[in-house]
């Protein structure tokens, strides 16, 4: 793998939360018993993952250290 | 009667699941139907939250599959009542599943953001409303405003275009957003052939060299989220009409 992207691939919990939350195959309504009350906390995420800053950060070895997300849409 | 926490939609029925932990370090179950297979654990309960370890845990599992089938990843969260319940999805929506899963076989998700200087925006909101100004005037101002805001984005239309095009040649599908903020100049993914991966990493190395001003950030392999998101499975009941807005 090439150095660009292995690079990258350190600082990826913003790019899977991207796409793990938000896309992919999509079930909902009686098939399933419960789905992830994913959809407030992917728009919190949203702003995060769009904003400048975010992209800036994930280049730090220090981003790599990912926080958690609550239900609220909250880091820690 | 345990619930079952669905990973993927996947072809090869009988190759055997990967030895990855699911969630709650359950092993993995297939849950085959003709030429597809639905990649589940049982869970204890009927809640799955998306802390961080579940979320790792779950693209662990789909990256697995990738490795050696075509695989639909599914949504963080979905849990299904039943083997039945699986069955019924898998039956009813076979012909959709199979279809995309033709379409991401052998190839893999590529994520790009290219930014470029925040300064080449142009300002805006500067045309204040004030007693000493008439309506018109500032009216004027609003629309030069826009005016100046129209070409930066068709700049960036434009820009982005230039390299987003040399991209989309080594990809089968894409997908493309402009100016998602002022300094995301482009958000794109990328359907690339297995085999074409190290050509695409050359090509976005290439352009990062020929816009020195640009920052390119790319990312992947991932399993085709973003090409998969139009196959979604409702019920008959609009239950949740909301969750999309």
């Amino acid at each position: 793998m090439s150095e660009l992207v292995a690079k990258e691939k350190e600082v990826t919990l913003l790019d899977l939360l991207d796409r793990i939350l938000n896309k992919g195959v999509i079930l909902w309504g009686d098939v399933t018993i419960s789905v992830a009350d994913v959809d407030l906390i992917y728009l919190g995420l949203k702003v995060l993952l769009a904003s400048v800053e975010t992209a800036e950060r994930m280049r730090s070895p220090a981003a790599a250290q990912c926080s958690t997300v609550n239900e609220q849409g909250e880091t820690f | 009667m345990t619930a079952l926490y669905l990973y993927a939609i996947t072809d090869r029925p009988e190759a055997p699941v990967p030895a990855e932990p699911g969630l709650e370090s359950a092993s993995l179950l297939n849950i085959p139907h003709q030429d597809i297979a639905a990649v589940v654990s049982p869970l204890s309960t009927t809640e799955v939250l998306p802390a961080e370890d579940n979320l790792w845990r779950h693209e662990a599992v789909v990256e697995a599959l990738m490795a050696d089938r075509a695989v639909l990843p599914v949504r963080f969260g979905a849990v299904l009542a039943s083997e039945s319940a699986v069955l019924a999805v898998l039956a009813t929506h076979d012909a959709n599943f199979v279809a995309s899963l033709d379409r991401v076989r052998d190839r893999v998700e590529l994520g790009l953001r290219v930014l470029w200087d925040d300064n080449q925006r142009p300002a805006t909101n500067n045309a204040q409303r004030s007693s000493s100004s008439s309506g018109r005037s500032y009216l004027l101002a609003r629309l030069e405003e826009e005016r100046q805001v129209r070409t930066w984005r068709q700049r960036a239309e434009a820009l982005a275009t230039e390299f987003h095009t040399p991209l989309t040649q080594l990809a089968a599908e894409s997908t493309r957003q402009v100016l998602a903020t002022p300094r995301l100049l482009l958000t794109a993914a990328y359907l690339v052939e297995r085999d074409r991966m190290a050509a695409f990493q050359r090509e976005v190395e290439a352009l990062s060299a020929a816009y020195p001003a640009l920052r390119f950030l790319c990312t992947g392999p991932w399993p085709p989220y973003s090409f998969v998101t139009a196959t979604v499975v409702k019920a008959d009941r609009e239950e949740r009409k909301d969750a999309y807005v």
